[in-house]
């Protein structure tokens, strides 16, 4: 009895969600009906300055606009002429006047005649138009017999049919928005791209099918000319595509899962994690494209290319030949180096911390954090003054000593936090056994503690790595310095040389992400041992 | 019974040794060295005077530029560490789920960490550059929009720039400060809070937070003192223009004493800074502890 | 451990006082400004036909060894004060300021070191400039001159002819907006943190004000500076400038210029070198005087960098180190050398002897020469200068975002004279 009351709701939910498909099936080929672009071409502009209306320079003007109105008239859509006349008395008292000519020609096209036309953005909305058919035809195989089985007992092919109409009626949905913007990218830049005489693939084609889809083929030569100011713009009506296409999904999502808000959930997880990843990523690819581009492309104020033209992959090899090699090699000794000191210092006093109890534990503590209080920037002159002093000035050595005191709160924090973690009954065992407490760290701490022994390496040397002011005072022998100094040669009193920038950031950064990418479990590892539960 | 047998009362202390050594010749020196210019007179050039008591310190608080920076510092500290506290929380709760790809997502999240802050910066100015920035760039060539936008306008808005790339540099440390916190969690609580029929949003709060506090707190204390010291982003985004009104105390007093070559006030404020600092750590650290205790 | 550390210590200190005992030459500390992308490779590197100036140096003048590096402009001045605090000045160093090393006793007079012939070889107008109470402490090592650079094409099509007088600059600038919307900024202002001194002066001097009167006095309050600041101001509230005049650098304007989206720009005679590097080929450009007030007369603007010794009272042989100094410069200024560093980065030369291969090189030189020699240079020889540099600077961004010129400028004059 509950069985039938179950399939009766089964079908009723089953038969709104196919209603909603024939809603959305119509919709959709409403909207495509409709004029759904609007394209307007530039097909004269004349600035005329010191002109003013109705003197012989006007008339010539207005006349020459008018010719071309004329002649391009034939090529179909609406001409229009306007002229826009700013007057201005000057600071001698004379008028001044300037009118602005310019003819435009406006074409309205309808979605079934962009699917017809070829470029990307046709492709894109033929992607849309062919998802949402097979996305109902899909459901509707997959309703064959199973109208009334509620989805959980849904199995075989009926199943994965609604699955499949599931995920197209997904891509119909994302290909609105992606239409929408490849035809504004299509229409405006990459034409901008064409006729400015930038390289793209097959410029010819695309001027050829711009040419037939606006005039009809008519224009001919004169296409390129007039495509120069071409706008466009895609009317609010397209747009009603978007909900009809969400209930789509719905209606989908209803026959496949039953459910929507899982489906949803699990959407999200993934959408805010792809999200957040190409945020993270968002600055490498800047560094990545801009290394390789030429001088003059990092500062395209025509934002023409989102890649380079040409990737310059000599600015690698010019960036070594200004001894960038030799700044990274300083900063792979000095970041090794002050891991290494900082480490020796630190393991034995985050051991005491550990596994000691003595008097000033707590005030050990507190001096560890105060020390980090200072900025190095403020303490510029102070470190400054003791290098000379210990004549540790201008070597690599003197600055792998600072990092590793810089570092030393870190470090022992880390690692004290680790070995709390470890119970101490092995190393107890071995001190009754006779065996000194030096020993006891070595061979039996040590190893154990060893995930978070590696993320305190890493801390220690990625903040020695990307250390900047200090060394900035501390060295000037050029062989001496590391990369985060070295690179400044390249902003310079005459010119910010961005690619070699760039360049040589991304040289210095591959180290540390590899190293990153190699410990990443031990990272997570480390500090989950204990590292954190300071 | 946690510690271990020492032989000797004087034991800990050597061990303890090396790091006292280091910590004290590197840190502690400069800055003793710091205290001590602060009450000097310091020339132009920067040669070291005499003792001069506050006056260093009266010069550098009278300055009406004191009162802009001083907000500054409050807003860029407070919105860098809250925000990225926030951000980081959240991002790490998300990638404690079981999904694929995490591994990845993982390490993706720490990369900021991978460059050095003068080169985030740099390539941060370069993006939001108004003329031929990445940002724009990429917004009109996919055609999101369709002019380009100035978007440093004002220096208020260059201010949150700034702050914005604070928080995108801070946010991994955070994430996996909490991620850490996390893991560490068993999931016996979790079932148990379940069975309670509690919400999402109980388990968060009386659950989830509790447990990872320990691990917000440390991370928060070396945060607030980081963000506070922070240099290279304001000094490379907009150097304090326009007139001190991006600046935060630390890179104003590197202004004054590199660019206006006013070392005194400089130093002075760097102590002023310190004292700050201290209190504002110490209190957190108090404050948070105590509600440990409390929750214990 | 603890061993350890102090062992490597130890080991560090014999290392570094080994290599101390061993120098009988005279090492030279120097410390050079970066002006371009070939500066380091020039001194260092083998930008200077194959080889590099040290090298070349150290060949001719066995006995002398020069410890060189090259300082970015971002860095110089953290490195130089450090230094000196620390009393470890370089023994020869080329930076704009001079006042303050020798108002404190840190610098040799010129005469000390530099060879009779050498001295009388640079332009005497130049050398007034590093003069303090009659004594000399710093020698040019180069120059450059300010002029209006603007795109002849823009220019025209907007029907405006290049403006001469301040009335006329706004005229043209409501034209160009007229002509071409938001395309095309007309006037390029550059008051950011390192150039806002350089605004000042444009206007400044445009309008007969100026830093100090005839007799030295600083007046950065006096009407005429008043009128000129808020003139600039008024140019960027009316949208004739480029949009963040405090946050864009020379070189973004320069960009701007160079690919047409500037109309007018004041710069430094290196622009065509920079638009040439840039691969800018649409612009087409010209120079012309800076604009002044109506009245006032039009004044070019010259920066100019120096070179200048510390005192180092340990040194073992003073007059040997003078001597070696004194050999640095003639090598460095030995047209030789000093023709192709100067035209490696696009600057106007401090000596006579440079000037013939130079104009040989590039005939613009002359005309450059020319502006050079009216120009105005900044009152670097005042003790204040450092104050009234950065602080124009603050008051032109502050009255960016709304501060009334005439209160901050009268702060300013307050505080440098106090």
């Amino acid at each position: 009895m509950t069985s039938g009351k179950r399939n009766f709701e089964a079908a009723s939910r089953n038969r709104l969600a196919l209603l909603a498909l024939a809603i959305a099936a119509v919709l959709t080929v409403v909207v495509l009906s409709l004029p759904v672009m609007t394209f307007t071409t530039a097909v004269y502009t004349k600035r005329s300055a010191n002109t003013f209306v109705g003197d012989e320079k006007y008339v010539e003007a207005r006349a020459e606009a008018e010719a071309t109105a004329q002649q391009y008239a034939a090529l179909g859509g609406e001409m229009e002429i306007t002229e826009d006349v700013t007057e201005r008395v000057n600071s001698k008292g004379e008028t001044t006047s300037l009118i602005v000519f310019s003819v435009r020609q406006t074409v309205k096209r309808t979605g079934w005649d962009f699917l017809r036309a070829g470029f990307v953005p046709s492709r894109v909305l033929l992607v849309l138009v062919l998802a949402v058919a097979a996305a109902i035809a899909l459901a509707l195989l997959g309703l064959r017999g199973g109208m009334d089985t509620p989805h959980r007992e849904l199995t075989g092919a009926p199943r994965t049919l609604r699955m499949a109409g599931c995920y197209l009626g997904l891509v119909a949905l994302l290909a609105v928005p992606v239409f929408a913007m490849t035809a504004t990218q299509t229409f405006s830049r990459q034409v901008q791209l064409l006729v400015s005489g930038q390289t793209i693939l097959n410029p010819d084609l695309l001027l050829a099918r711009l040419d037939a889809f606006l005039y009809n083929g008519a224009a001919g030569e004169a296409a390129a000319q007039l495509l120069g100011g071409l706008s466009e713009e895609i009317s609010k009506q397209f747009f009603l595509l978007l909900p009809a296409l969400a209930a789509l999904l719905g209606a989908l999502v209803v026959l496949a899962k039953g459910g929507i808000t899982q489906a949803l959930s699990r959407g999200a997880l993934y959408a805010f994690v792809i999200v957040l990843c190409v945020f993270i990523l968002y600055p490498f690819y800047v560094m990545f494209i801009t290394g390789f581009r030429s001088n003059a492309e990092t500062t395209d104020m025509y934002f023409l290319h989102m890649l380079p033209t040409k990737w310059i992959w000599s600015n690698l090899r010019d960036i070594l030949g200004r001894g960038v090699l030799r700044y990274l090699l300083n900063s792979i000794m000095l970041a090794t180096g002050a891991t290494a000191i900082a480490m020796l210092c630190g393991i034995p006093a985050a051991y005491a911390m550990a596994r000691m109890s003595f008097k000033g534990k707590n005030a050990f503590l507190g001096f560890v954090i105060m020390s980090q209080m200072f900025s190095p920037v403020v303490l510029l002159v102070g470190i400054s003054q003791l290098m000379n002093t210990l004549h540790l000035n201008d070597t690599i050595v003197g600055l792998m000593l600072i990092n590793a005191a810089f570092n030393q709160a870190f470090a022992i924090w880390l690692l004290r936090g680790t070995f709390i973690s470890i119970s101490p009954e092995m190393e107890q065992a071995a001190q009754i056994d006779g065996c000194s407490t030096v020993s006891a760290l070595v061979r039996i701490l040590l190893p154990m503690a060893a995930p978070g022994i590696v993320t305190t390496l890493i801390f220690v040397f990625i903040n020695a790595w990307n250390e900047y002011t200090i060394s900035t005072v501390l060295i000037s022998t050029p062989q001496n310095k590391p990369i985060t100094v070295g690179i400044t040669q390249f902003s310079s009193f005459n010119m910010i040389e961005w690619q070699y920038l760039f360049a040589a950031a991304l040289l210095a950064t591959i180290p540390v992400v590899i190293l990153f990418m190699c410990i990443e479990k031990h990272l997570a590892a480390g500090l989950t041992s204990g590292g954190v539960k300071g | 019974m946690n510690t271990i047998l020492v032989r000797h009362k004087w034991e800990p202390y050597v061990w303890l040794l090396p790091s006292i050594l280091i910590m004290t010749i590197f840190v502690v020196f400069p800055i003793g060295i710091v205290f001590k210019l602060a009450f000097s007179e310091i020339s132009k050039a920067g040669i070291v005077g005499g003792f001069v008591g506050f006056a260093n310190f009266k010069e550098a608080i009278s300055d009406p530029v004191f009162g802009t920076v001083m907000l500054n510092t409050v807003i860029w500290v407070i919105s860098v560490v809250g925000l990225s506290t926030l951000l980081g929380f959240i991002v790490a709760m998300v990638l404690n789920q079981e999904f694929r790809g995490r591994k990845i997502a993982r390490s993706i999240v720490v990369f900021p960490w991978a460059t050095s802050l003068v080169i985030q910066a740099s390539i941060w100015n370069y993006i939001i550059k108004f003329e031929y920035g990445n940002l724009n760039n990429i917004l009109l060539n996919l055609g999101i929009i369709k002019q380009a936008i100035n978007w440093r306008a004002t220096y208020q808005i260059e201010f949150m720039w700034e702050c914005g790339v604070g928080i995108f540099v801070t946010i991994p440390f955070v994430t996996f400060c909490v991620l850490s916190g996390l893991q560490s969690i068993d999931a016996a609580y979790y079932e148990a809070a379940t069975v309670d029929g509690a919400n999402f949003w109980q388990k968060l709060f009386h659950v989830t937070i509790p447990l990872v506090r320990p691990s917000l707190t440390v991370s928060t204390v070396l945060n607030i003192i980081y963000v506070f010291n922070s240099f290279p982003i304001i000094y490379t985004i907009t150097k304090g223009a326009p007139a001190h009104k991006t600046d935060t105390l630390i890179t104003y007093l590197y202004m004054l004493a590199f660019y206006d070559q006013r070392k005194g006030p400089a130093t002075a404020l760097s102590v002023i800074g310190f004292v700050i600092l201290c209190i504002v750590a110490g209190l957190y650290m108090m404050v948070s502890m105590k509600k440990e205790g409390e929750d214990a | 451990m603890k061993k350890l550390v102090t062992l490597l210590l130890a080991a560090l200190m014999v290392v570094t006082f080994a290599s101390f005992g061993a120098a009988e030459d005279i090492t030279l500390d120097v410390i050079i400004a970066q002006y371009g992308p070939n500066t380091q490779n020039w001194f260092l590197g083998d930008g200077m036909d194959g080889s590099n100036f040290v090298k070349k140096f150290e060949e001719a003048n066995p006995g002398i060894k020069l410890n060189l590096e090259v300082v970015s402009w971002n860095d110089i001045y953290t490195v130089v004060s450090t230094r000196i605090s620390n009393n470890n000045a370089p023994d020869i160093l080329n930076i704009d300021t001079f006042a303050d090393y020798a108002n404190e006793g840190l610098l040799l007079p010129v005469s000390d070191y530099c060879p009779d012939e050498l001295f009388a070889d640079f332009f005497p107008s130049f050398i007034e400039q590093s003069v303090i109470d009659g004594v000399c402490w710093a020698v040019p090592d180069l120059a450059s001159a300010r002029a209006l650079y603007y795109n002849a094409d823009i220019l025209e099509e907007a029907g405006v002819d290049v403006p001469t007088t301040w009335a006329e600059l706004e005229d043209a600038c409501q034209a160009i907006i007229d002509a071409f919307g938001g395309e095309v900024y007309p006037w390029g202002i550059d008051m950011t943190t390192d150039e806002g001194q350089a605004a000042f002066a444009y206007y400044a001097w445009g309008n007969n004000g100026g830093f100090t009167d005839a007799e030295g006095n600083w007046t950065v309050n006096c009407d005429a500076n008043v009128a000129a600041v808020e003139y600039a101001i008024g140019l960027y509230n009316k949208g004739f400038t480029n949009p963040n005049p405090a946050t864009q650098t020379r070189y973004d304007l320069q960009d701007m210029f160079g690919a047409g989206k500037l109309a007018m720009v004041i710069a430094p005679n290196s622009l065509p070198t920079y638009i040439a590097d840039k691969g800018y080929t649409g612009v087409n450009y010209a120079v012309a005087d800076i604009p002044h007030n109506e009245g006032a007369t039009s004044s070019s603007v010259g920066v100019m960098d120096r070179i200048m010794a510390f005192k180092d009272d340990a040194a073992p042989d003073q007059a040997a180190r003078n001597e070696a100094i004194g050999k640095f410069l003639s090598f460095f200024y030995d047209p030789e050398n000093y023709v192709g560093w100067v035209s490696m980065e696009d600057f106007l030369p401090a000596v006579n002897s440079a000037v013939e291969a130079l104009v040989a090189a590039n005939p613009s030189f002359e005309a450059w020469l020319n502006v050079l020699g009216g120009a105005q240079f900044y009152p670097t020889a005042k003790a204040e200068w450092i104050d009234v540099k950065q602080g124009v600077t603050n008051v032109e961004q502050s009255a960016l975002t709304g501060g009334d010129v005439k209160t901050l400028l009268d702060e300013l004059q307050a505080k440098i004279t106090k």
